[in-house]
């Protein structure tokens, strides 16, 4: 399977620590990019970069406040990675739904002999 | 009353290179134990139908083998394999995990049971060599286990994401 550019999936934007790291900054509210760069050891061009990737899967959303562009959190385009969680949950819980189940009976079947 | 339960296993990820699954039963821990590790047990609810291969020699240094149809509608049969490490009846089980499909993806899986009041507590924790391996590997399992779609997908720290913004 051919990999998906970092620009149009947001698991490959995720993918990136210093990315994770700008989305864990902007989780306490919006930030100019100034304030991020002060919350993590990046440079300012290195933050602005990282920016642009993660605005352009919706991650994150950016409006003007004065001379300022003030960077928010978008965490419904979060919702590839829940899909992809709870299938993976599914699946593990129905091999545990399984054994719980043939638990159960083997216990009924016990107390009945 | 079976299902009470169902749906309720936690799945999280400790670390860069595991995942951890815990879930709770109601039975005592011997028995728990038991159904994890006597072939006439794994054959009936390890996989979606009845196991086709289901081999145990249950000793340290012993192998497992196991064939099936782990989800409901997969088409592939899926084989895992292993070597028992650690035998401690009925509170500890460790042993090696090798997907066949992944042969280069073999994990360290660590078993744990805990009783209290009646109810068992298991912990199963799979330990891969890598992050990008455990990525590839949970990916692989979410997607149907079709484990050469797997890859690429990094996840660290996916489940303070969750949390957070839930």
């Amino acid at each position: 399977m051919a990999r998906a550019s970092t620009t149009s999936d947001v698991f490959n934007a995720v993918a990136d620590a210093h990315r994770r790291e700008i989305l864990d900054a902007l989780i306490t509210g919006e930030k100019p990019v100034g304030a991020i760069v002060n919350d993590l050891s990046m440079s300012q061009p290195q933050v602005s970069k990282h920016l642009r990737v993660l605005s352009e899967v919706g991650l994150v959303s950016c409006r003007a406040e004065g001379r300022r562009r003030l960077y928010r959190l978008e965490p419904a385009h979060l919702q590839p990675m829940h899909t992809w969680l709870a299938k993976y949950e599914r699946a593990i819980n129905e091999r545990l739904d399984r054994m719980d189940d043939y638990l159960q009976d083997l216990q009924r079947r016990e107390r009945m002999r | 009353m079976n299902g009470t339960r169902h749906g309720s296993a936690t799945i999280g990820f400790p670390s860069d290179r595991e995942v951890l699954v815990t879930r709770q039963f109601d039975a005592p821990a011997e028995l728990v134990f038991d159904v994890l590790t006597k072939p006439e047990h794994v054959r009936m609810w390890f996989g979606a139908k009845e196991l086709e291969v289901c081999e145990i020699d249950f000793r340290v240094g012993g192998k497992y083998h196991f064939v099936g149809f782990v989800m409901d509608g997969d088409t592939a049969t899926c084989s895992f394999r292993g070597t028992y490490l650690e035998i401690e009846r009925p509170v500890r089980l460790v042993g090696t995990w090798v997907f066949d499909g992944r042969p280069d993806a073999e994990a360290m899986e660590t078993v744990e049971l805990r009783e209290e009041d009646g109810v068992t507590t298991m912990t199963d924790r799979l330990a891969f060599k890598d992050r990008a391996t455990r990525d590839s590997m949970t990916w692989a399992a979410a997607d149907g286990l079709h484990a050469d779609e797997g890859g690429q997908v990094g996840l660290d720290r996916l489940e303070d994401y969750l949390t957070t913004l839930a």
